[in-house]
């Protein structure tokens, strides 16, 4: 029974210990992105698990070792911060794989890959064909990352010479039926605007799970109960018809009135209001 | 409905129009759609006093109709 006691008790305090070591070196060590935080990662683990059962052993000593490991990738990270010849050193570097839409021979047999395990890896990014690649890199953690040839990249809005609007991050302003002031400010509202917003809406604060506010100011909600339809934002694409349509208007008026300097103002004002739905037209579309 | 009226209805979209587009440039936080949207509006304003001054020169001249 004072076995038992024992684990548990070391079980808390290494608990304890790993969480204060993880927190210390930070996020990189849960990404594991450089060698060394993978070889401490591994050891790190290894070293509490045979600390908290080996009832034999002195647990302190597997403590220290844990402290000492993170001190040291603490210590390698801020050298490798300094010093790119370290870096080098410590983390590697990638290896070219492809260049140019050929796979270099002479770098695989290098890394001492296969050409099975290289087109599995390409596989894992949805690359069936190794001739659509232009350039592919082997990085020092193993994975591959790779740039397709120009005509197999997907479509983008620049590609096909499309104005997009930029957008700023939605804030969450409302979470379990709870405001979030911090989103309330960062979106430049105040808990009025939201009171009406959800009046607009007909919704009321309890029933919301999250709302959130894009970057045109206009709210978007789910609420708890899934059988009420919540109306999506219609401003903007009611706005673009409104404005499509007084153009017509006004062109109408433009043919129809005999005045000539009428016609000269209607025309005037019709072209006018035609270039400002083409600049409106991407902030105002979905 | 006389020609009047339908100009007096399009100023009347147009001044629902000029008041969106300042509701949305006042809520946008993007700088970029905020100018673009002060801009149009300020243009709408302009179409909004040609047609005003249109209204009033068809009072004038159909004064049957005037206030309706």
């Amino acid at each position: 029974m004072d076995g038992f006691i024992e684990v548990f008790y070391r079980s808390i305090i290494f608990l304890i210990v790993l969480f204060l070591t993880t927190k210390l070196i930070g996020k990189k060590q849960i990404s594991q992105l450089s060698f060394f935080e993978y070889v401490s990662g591994i050891t790190i683990g290894s070293i509490a698990g045979e600390a908290i059962t080996g009832l034999e052993k002195n647990y302190l000593q597997g403590a220290g070792a844990i402290i000492l490991f993170g001190i040291v990738t603490i210590l390698v990270d801020v050298l490798s911060l300094k010093s790119k010849y370290f870096r080098d050193a410590i983390e590697g570097k990638g290896t070219v794989i492809i260049k140019d839409g050929k796979i270099l021979e002479d770098n695989l047999k290098k890394e001492r890959y296969t050409i099975d395990e290289l087109s599995a890896l390409l596989r894992q990014k949805n690359i069936f064909k190794v001739t659509d690649v232009e350039f592919a890199l082997l990085e020092p953690r193993g994975n591959i990352t790779a740039l397709l040839k120009k005509e197999n990249r997907p479509l983008t809005p620049k590609d096909l010479e499309m104005k997009m609007p930029n957008e700023k991050e939605p804030q969450t302003v409302i979470m379990d039926g709870n405001i979030i002031e911090e989103g309330l400010r960062a979106s430049g509202k105040g808990r009025g605007w939201l009171y009406t917003e959800l009046e607009k809406l007909g919704a009321i604060i309890d029933n919301v799970f999250i709302g959130q506010v894009d970057s045109y100011g206009e709210l978007t909600i789910d609420l708890y109960d899934d059988k009420i339809q919540v109306p999506a934002p219609q401003q903007r694409p009611l706005l673009l018809a409104t404005l499509k349509k007084t153009q017509a208007d006004l062109e109408i008026f433009a043919l129809s009135t005999e005045c000539e300097k009428s016609k000269a103002m209607y025309k005037k004002n019709a072209d006018l209001l035609q270039d400002t739905i083409e600049n409106l037209s991407p902030y105002l579309n979905g | 409905m006389t020609v009047a009226s339908n100009v007096k209805q399009c100023l009347a979209t147009i001044k629902n129009i000029e008041a969106q587009l300042s509701s949305l440039a006042l809520n946008s936080l993007e700088k970029e759609a905020q100018s673009a949207f002060h801009d149009a509006m300020l243009s709408i304003g302009n179409i909004k006093k040609d047609l005003q001054y249109r209204v009033l020169e068809l009072e004038r001249m159909e004064p049957q109709y005037k206030g309706s």
